[in-house]
C-alpha cells in the first residue's frame, strides 16, 4: 500500500521531529508510524542524525573576543564619527544640521571679524611713502597674517572631505 | 523615540523582535545596547561560523567583522527583516566568501585540528573515561566530516535550521532564495547526512 505522505514525506516528518507540527497533527502522524515502515525508518534515522549533531559543541569564544573587537571599532572610527560623538545625545539624524550650522556661523563670524580695511592708495612721491610705509607695512603684515589663519581650517577641511 | 519606531517600521518588525528595537537604539547613538546584542548573539554567531568553516580562529575573526559590520552600518540602519535575519545573512556571506577564496587550510588539516570543539571534560557527565573519550572524539570526527562533506549553502541551511532553529521562511531571507529552494537544501542535505550518520543512533 502506497503511503500518502510519500510526496511530503520529508516536510511532515522533518516537522514532526523538530516539534513543529501541533499535537493534534503529531497524534495523526503517530497512528500512521505504526504501520508505515518507510516513515518510521525515516523518523529514526533523522532522530539519529539530531543526536549525532548535538554532539557537536564546539569550544567557547575567546575571553579578549570583545577587546579586540572594540579595538577594531576604535581603530577604524571616522573623522566623521569622532566630530559627531558629542552630538549622539540628539540623535544622529540631528546632528548633522546642528553641526552643518554650527560650522556656517562660526566661519561666518570669522569672516564678518577678519575683513580687512581698504588699503591706501600708493603714493609715488618717495618722500611721502617713506613717512607712510611703516603703517601701511604693518597693517599689511597683520591683514596676511589673518588671511593665512582663516585658510587653514578650510584646506583640513577640504582634507577631510577626501576620506 | 517610540512614535520614530512606528513611522519607520511599522508595527510588525519590533513588535515581535526585540533586537530590532536594541539596533535601532545603537542607529540613535546608544553604544550600550549595541554590547547587549553582542552579549545576545557573540555565541551563536561564533559558533555558526565554526562549524561551517571548521577552525575556531578564522571563525572568530569572521564573528568580529560581521559585528563590525554591524556597527558601521548603525546609521543606515532600517529594519525591513529581523535582526537576526540580518545577522545571519553577513555571516553566511562572509563564511561562503572565506570558504571559496580557500584562503584557509585544506578541510583535511581543518578536521585533524580539533582544539574548536569543546572538551569531552566538559560535555561528559563526571570524570569521563579513556574509553568514552574516545568514543566521544571518533564521533564528533564523523559528524564534522558528514557536515564537512556537504555543498556549503546545504550546509549553511543545516546549521541554522537545527542550530538556530530557523524556519525555512527565515533561512530563504538569509540565503536569498524561495523557500521552495530552501527546502531542496535541506531535505536533499538531510538526507546525505542520514546516509552517514543515521547508524550512530
Amino acid at each position: 500500500m502506497k503511503c500518502p505522505l510519500e510526496a511530503k514525506r520529508n516536510e511532515v516528518l522533518l516537522a514532526y521531529g523538530s516539534r513543529k507540527l501541533d499535537a493534534g497533527d503529531s497524534q495523526l502522524l503517530e497512528g500512521h508510524l505504526e504501520s508505515c515502515p518507510a516513515c518510521r525508518d525515516f523518523v529514526q534515522a533523522q532522530r539519529a542524525v539530531w543526536d549525532a549533531l548535538d554532539v557537536w559543541q564546539p569550544a567557547p569564544v575567546s575571553a579578549d573576543f570583545d577587546r579586540r573587537l572594540y579595538q577594531r571599532i576604535d581603530g577604524q572610527e571616522s573623522w566623521f564619527d569622532r566630530v559627531m560623538r558629542p552630538f549622539q545625545q540628539f540623535g544622529l539624524r540631528h546632528a548633522v544640521p546642528i553641526a552643518a550650522s554650527a560650522a556656517v556661523v562660526l566661519v561666518a563670524g570669522l569672516l564678518i571679524q577678519r575683513t580687512p580695511a581698504p588699503l591706501p592708495t600708493p603714493q609715488h612721491d618717495t618722500a611721502q611713502m617713506e613717512t607712510l610705509q611703516p603703517e601701511q607695512v604693518v597693517r599689511a603684515l597683520d591683514e596676511m597674517e589673518a588671511l593665512s589663519q582663516l585658510s587653514r581650517p578650510v584646506r583640513a577641511d577640504k582634507a577631510d572631505s577626501k576620506m | 523615540m517610540e512614535q520614530r519606531v512606528n513611522r519607520d517600521v511599522g508595527a510588525g518588525v519590533t513588535d515581535l523582535d526585540p533586537d530590532v528595537e536594541l539596533m535601532l537604539r545603537v542607529r540613535d547613538g546608544d553604544s550600550a545596547s549595541f554590547g547587549v546584542l553582542l552579549d545576545k548573539h557573540r555565541l551563536p554567531v561564533v559558533h555558526f561560523l565554526y562549524r561551517m568553516i571548521q577552525n575556531h580562529a578564522v571563525a572568530e575573526e569572521l564573528a568580529q567583522e560581521v559585528f563590525l559590520r554591524v556597527y558601521r552600518s548603525r546609521a543606515t540602519y532600517e529594519p525591513t527583516a529581523k535582526f537576526t535575519t540580518w545577522l545571519f545573512r553577513i555571516a553566511t556571506h562572509l563564511a561562503l566568501n572565506s570558504l571559496r577564496d580557500g584562503k584557509h587550510e585544506r578541510m583535511e588539516e581543518r578536521l585533524d585540528d580539533t582544539s574548536g570543539d569543546m572538551p569531552v571534560r566538559q560535555v561528559a557527565d563526571g570524570r569521563p573515561s579513556v574509553e568514552q573519550s574516545m568514543v566521544y572524539q571518533a564521533r564528533l570526527d564523523e559528524v564534522r566530516r558528514a557536515v564537512a562533506a556537504l555543498p556549503e549553502k546545504q550546509r549553511a541551511a543545516v546549521l541554522m535550521h537545527k542550530y538556530r532553529e530557523m524556519e525555512y521562511t527565515q533561512i530563504a531571507k538569509v540565503l536569498d532564495c524561495s523557500e521552495s529552494a530552501v527546502k531542496s537544501l535541506l531535505f536533499r542535505a538531510y538526507e546525505t547526512l542520514r546516509a552517514r550518520l543515521a547508524h550512530m543512533a
